[in-house]
């Protein structure tokens, strides 16, 4: 690029204000950009959060949630003999049944109510998880008490320790918040399994089965030994991929962020070209003082894309930095998988800034190369001849 | 003699509005190295078109333009660039400077297209400053200085890479007189102590005779030496008419 | 006034190009808004609803649609008054053939059949079709794009694996019926023969999801809704019963804080243009600066001046605003009938359409950026004086 840089850019700081407003709206365009990837990745990050590389999910065969699936106790006594278990501190295999259901609580978000996640699990399935206390204590067995996932208690107000909230076939005693990290986990109810499933009147069977396996030969041994196992009308999924399933429900509001931002991008590149041109015609004497300095019609063309390029870069920027305090926001959303809501963070990392940046510049070369060629054709004379 | 510039029945002929307009007509002369020659004429006569066939701004209609021996039509657009960056240096009248470059920043521009490395550029264009005497003015912008100012610089901007001709379209068009004269004067300095050959085009008399050459130009059709226009001829009756200077600054009657 | 039209008109028309661009501009962040609204319209009002549709309401547990419902239920809702037809609903999460293949996954619904196309009146089905439907019990129905996408055949064997339930239906498809407005693959079939199938023991063997009510006409929805829920609130299991349109639209709150995201792009958007809009407008009127000088010596006055500039922008921001709302009325079409196959959570989009009321919004919308974008522009051309005009040398 032989005419200098600083060309291009003391002419977009000379028309300060015709810059500003034009780098504004490609900003914004890649600021929803920025917003809708980290949308995705915040959702990913709550999901692969809550997989132990090393565990299964067991549900009955044909069902594809914990949800829709029952599998008998006696299954259960089946699965946790199996070889290939992990076991813990006191030599007992690492399984767990589970009974999963809903609960609607009115939250700050939706005041007529949203789905919760209800989880009956025992000692060991609490064990199978990452998850701390933060407030409060433990529930008992025996009594009709839960545990509220840290999300949950901000987002629902009636979710507080000492409060009581109804599902099932009544009253329940919220005893402690815990906090799973950035997983699923913190969007859950938790209670004692046996309690929980009364209530459903599922006293013969759970919804899924969680085990751990040793190692990861292992996992593919135990998963494989499930599912070829005639006494269990089950299968095995691994918890990674169970969860990576449901990365599709923030699909909607991802697939909506994006059209939203390639349109305004649209809009802000005719924009662009719109302030490109006018430049051309305002510099016309320049261009041709440059042609008779030597330079040639191809070192203008590159110029003049050169200028609307670092114009959409400088704005790029702007978008990422003006979408990064997203990061601080949590949200939730609604999994199809689970029938409720699971909070999570947004997450716009470098592949969504890059991603911004990429399109911002993306979107200068293509706004500015009419502009830019006609600047390099412009005919010499009759440019010299221009006010 | 070393010929710089010729041309040989150079015509220039557009169209314009549906007229016709014939700018040149069998234009033939020579420029021999070193001279400072004026072309002078009214509006119209073409003598802008001239220069600027010669600075291969332009393709001549008919004839030939040879500079330095180099037939310019068989140039393409690309290698005339080239050619033009190293051979001519061109002063126009409204100066035309980049507004958003510094004095030093303008004179190194034409540099860009060579070899020189950033560092030789600023030494280069530094010089160049300091010879029309503004060295202390290397990082000021085009409005931070006078008019006579911004030739200055359009005239090192025009030097710094050694050409071999400068070109000049009435460069002192918008000055004030004693800016003019200080243009004028520095066109001569370089014509006759650094040897460089000068081609300028002015209406203005008084500028013109700071060249130790002028030709006339009327309605497309270059004068010959020694000859003036029939409306000279017609006004010398009636007016006192101009002396000859060497180098003097009275203004002229008309 | 015509001749400020006139001179307005060739103003815009001068720098075409740049008009054109900055109509495009304009056009298509109101088709986006448009669209928007629209969208807005149909997630959080419902969009325009069939005749069948505005009749229909759906009773389903208070606490989550998880929870079961007993079938005895269905006498009660019967003997209220309005109530014209209705049926019970339970879903079979069953497995046919190999699940694993997504085109195998579909929803399975058991429900009454003589009482299905009363409950349904958009459903068209052959007559004799229905008649094998309600004479044999295990018999079942699928909807047009099912059967086309599995090819089923009439009279053939349908095997559903249950999920939930501990058992396996053995089912012929005796009917195909076609849904003008719903394009998702359902198959029903009689919920008599799933209770039958299911062990003597089985507590859910009684036990529906949801009822489907069809009442007699619209008005009556809001008040057999809530004289259902009435009867039923201090029973076990208490009800919850809305129209259908109000219970697609509660899924809508799964997509999360949705009306926050929407009015933050519409906002965004507005801002975008209106930035657009005004930077392309005073760098017309700075080209022009001479001109208006002139003008004033002509004897313009001020004000003269500053209404003509206001006439161009609003202008320029009509001919965006109709070309938008053009572009989001196509855009709206598309999208509902791409919409069309979506599971039940997005359906409400079927009825996205740009309705007036919609149309003459972005217009306004489209008229205020003009006009706002044009305050400063006009203001100040208006004030340059004369002497600085002429003197103006770009």
């Amino acid at each position: 690029m032989k005419i200098p840089l600083a060309y291009n850019l003391r002419n977009l700081a000379v028309r300060k204000t015709t810059t500003l407003m034009t780098a504004l709206g490609i900003a914004l365009s890649v600021a929803i950009l920025a917003a809708s990837l980290g949308l995705v990745n915040g959702l990913k990050t709550v999901f692969t959060g809550t997989a132990h590389p090393l565990q299964l999910l067991v549900l009955r065969k044909g069902a594809n949630s914990e949800l829709g699936s029952t599998v008998p106790t006696d299954a259960f006594a089946i699965l946790r003999a199996k070889s290939g278990a992990a076991r813990d501190s006191a030599g007992e295999p690492l399984a767990s049944q589970e009974l999963v259901n809903v609960a609607n609580l009115p939250s700050v978000d939706n005041p007529k109510g949203m789905n919760i996640t209800v989880r009956g699990l025992s000692a060991t399935g609490i064990e199978m998880r990452s998850v701390r206390l933060v407030a409060g204590r433990w529930f008992q067995t025996g009594q009709r008490e839960v545990m509220v996932g840290q999300a949950v208690a901000k987002r629902y107000p009636s979710a507080r320790i000492g409060n009581r909230i109804r599902f099932g076939k009544g009253d329940w005693e919220i005893v402690g918040v815990m906090d799973g990290g950035q997983s699923v986990l913190t969007s859950e109810i938790w209670g004692n399994f046996d309690q929980i499933s009364a209530d459903y009147n599922r006293q013969d069977s759970s919804s899924s089965v969680l085990l751990r396996a040793t190692d990861p030969v292992a996992l593919d041994a135990l998963k494989h030994s499930i599912e070829d196992d005639r006494r269990l009308n089950a299968f095995a999924i691994t918890e990674k991929d169970y969860y990576d399933s449901q990365t599709s429900s923030g699909a909607p509001l991802e697939f909506l962020g994006i059209f939203v931002a390639v349109i305004m991008a649209i809009g802000s590149g005719f924009a662009t070209t719109n302030t490109m041109y006018a430049a051309v015609t305002r510099r016309g004497k320049e261009i041709g003082t440059l042609r008779i300095l030597g330079f040639s019609e191809g070192s203008i063309l590159l110029s003049f894309l050169a200028e609307s390029v670092l114009l959409s870069a400088l704005a790029g920027i702007l978008g990422c930095l003006l979408a990064m305090p997203l990061n601080l926001v949590t949200t939730g959303i609604g999994s199809m998988t689970s029938f409720s809501e699971i909070a999570f963070r947004f997450r716009i990392g470098l592949t969504a800034l890059l991603s911004g940046f990429a399109f911002a510049i993306v979107l200068g070369a293509l706004g500015g190369i009419l502009p830019a060629r006609a600047a390099a054709r412009k005919e010499i004379l009759s440019a010299l001849r221009e006010s | 003699m070393d010929i710089v510039i010729e041309t040989k029945k150079l015509s220039k002929e557009y169209v314009r509005d549906e007229n016709r307009v014939t700018a040149l007509k069998n234009v033939d002369f020579r420029v021999p190295r070193g001279d400072f020659l004026a072309l002078m004429g009214p509006s119209g006569s073409g003598k802008s078109t001239l220069l600027h066939l010669i600075a291969a701004m332009d393709r001549p209609s008919s004839g030939e333009v040879l500079v330095l021996g180099q037939e310019l039509r068989s140039l393409r657009s690309r290698e005339l660039a080239r050619w033009r960056n190293a051979h001519i240096g061109f002063i126009f009248q409204s100066f035309n400077l980049i507004p958003v470059l510094t004095a030093l920043e303008n004179v190194m521009l034409p540099l860009k297209l060579t070899a020189l490395s950033v560092k030789q550029q600023s030494e280069h264009a530094t010089t160049a400053l300091q010879l029309v005497e503004l060295g202390d003015r290397l990082h000021h912008f085009p409005r931070q200085l006078s008019g006579g100012q911004e030739q200055r610089v359009a005239i090192a901007r025009a030097i710094v890479t050694d050409p071999d001709f400068i070109l000049a379209d009435e460069p002192t068009g918008n000055l004030d007189a004693a800016s003019a004269n200080e243009v004028l004067t520095l066109l001569a300095a370089l014509n006759e102590e650094h040897g460089k050959t000068v081609v300028m085009v002015t209406h203005d008399l008084h500028a013109a005779h700071f060249a130790s050459t002028i030709r006339h130009l009327e309605k497309g059709a270059l004068l010959p030496q020694g000859q003036v226009p029939q409306d000279w001829v017609a006004a010398a009756m009636t007016v006192p008419v101009h002396s000859r200077f060497v180098g003097g600054s009275e203004m002229t009657a008309r | 006034m015509n001749r400020y039209l006139q001179l307005v008109l060739k103003n815009s028309l001068r720098n075409r190009r740049r008009s054109m661009l900055t109509i495009a501009s304009m056009a298509v962040s109101i088709c986006l808004i448009g669209v928007l609204l629209a969208l807005s319209r149909a997630l959080f009002y419902g969009g325009d609803t069939t005749p069948g549709q505005a009749k229909r309401l759906i009773v389903h547990h208070k606490i989550a649609l998880t929870q079961d419902l007993p079938v005895a239920y269905e006498q009660t809702i019967k003997k209220i008054p309005g109530v014209q037809a209705v049926t019970r609903l339970r879903w079979f999460g069953g497995t046919y053939r190999d699940a694993r293949d997504p085109k195998n996954r579909f929803a399975q619904f058991a429900i009454e059949p003589q009482v299905l196309f009363d409950v349904h009146p958009e459903f068209q089905i052959p007559e004799t079709e229905k008649q094998a439907f309600n004479s044999q019990k295990t018999a079942c129905v699928a909807s047009r794009p099912l059967a086309e996408k599995l090819g089923l055949k009439l009279g053939e064997r349908i095997t559903l694996v249950g999920g939930m339930s501990p058992t396996t239906l053995a089912l012929t498809l005796v009917g195909v019926f076609d849904a003008p407005t719903d394009n998702s693959s359902v198959l029903y079939f009689n919920w008599d023969y799933l209770r039958d199938s299911l062990p003597a023991g089985d507590s859910s063997r009684d036990m529906v999801q949801q009822f489907y009510v069809e009442a007699e006409n619209k008005d009556a929805v809001g008040g057999i809704a809530q004289q259902i829920d009435d009867v039923f609130a201090d029973s076990p299991c208490p009800t919850k019963s809305e129209p259908e349109q109000a219970f697609m639209l509660s899924f809508v709150s799964f997509l999360g804080n949705l009306k926050l995201f929407l009015a933050a792009i519409c906002g965004a958007v507005t801002f975008t243009m209106l930035l657009i809009s005004t930077n392309t407008l005073s760098m017309s009127v700075r080209e022009r600066t001479r001109e208006v000088g002139i003008l004033k010596t002509l004897g313009f006055s001020s004000g003269e001046i500053l209404s003509m500039v206001t006439g161009e922008a609003t202008l320029i921001a009509f001919a965006g605003g109709l070309l938008g709302c053009g572009l989001a009325t196509g855009l709206c079409a598309g999208i509902a009938s791409a919409m069309r196959s979506a599971p039940g959570f997005v359906s409400v989009v079927r009825g996205l359409g740009f309705s007036p009321l919609v149309a003459a919004l972005t217009l306004s919308i489209a008229l205020v950026v003009g006009l706002v974008s044009s305050v400063v522009p006009a203001l100040q051309a208006a004030r340059t004086s004369i002497v600085d005009t002429l003197q103006y040398n770009g």
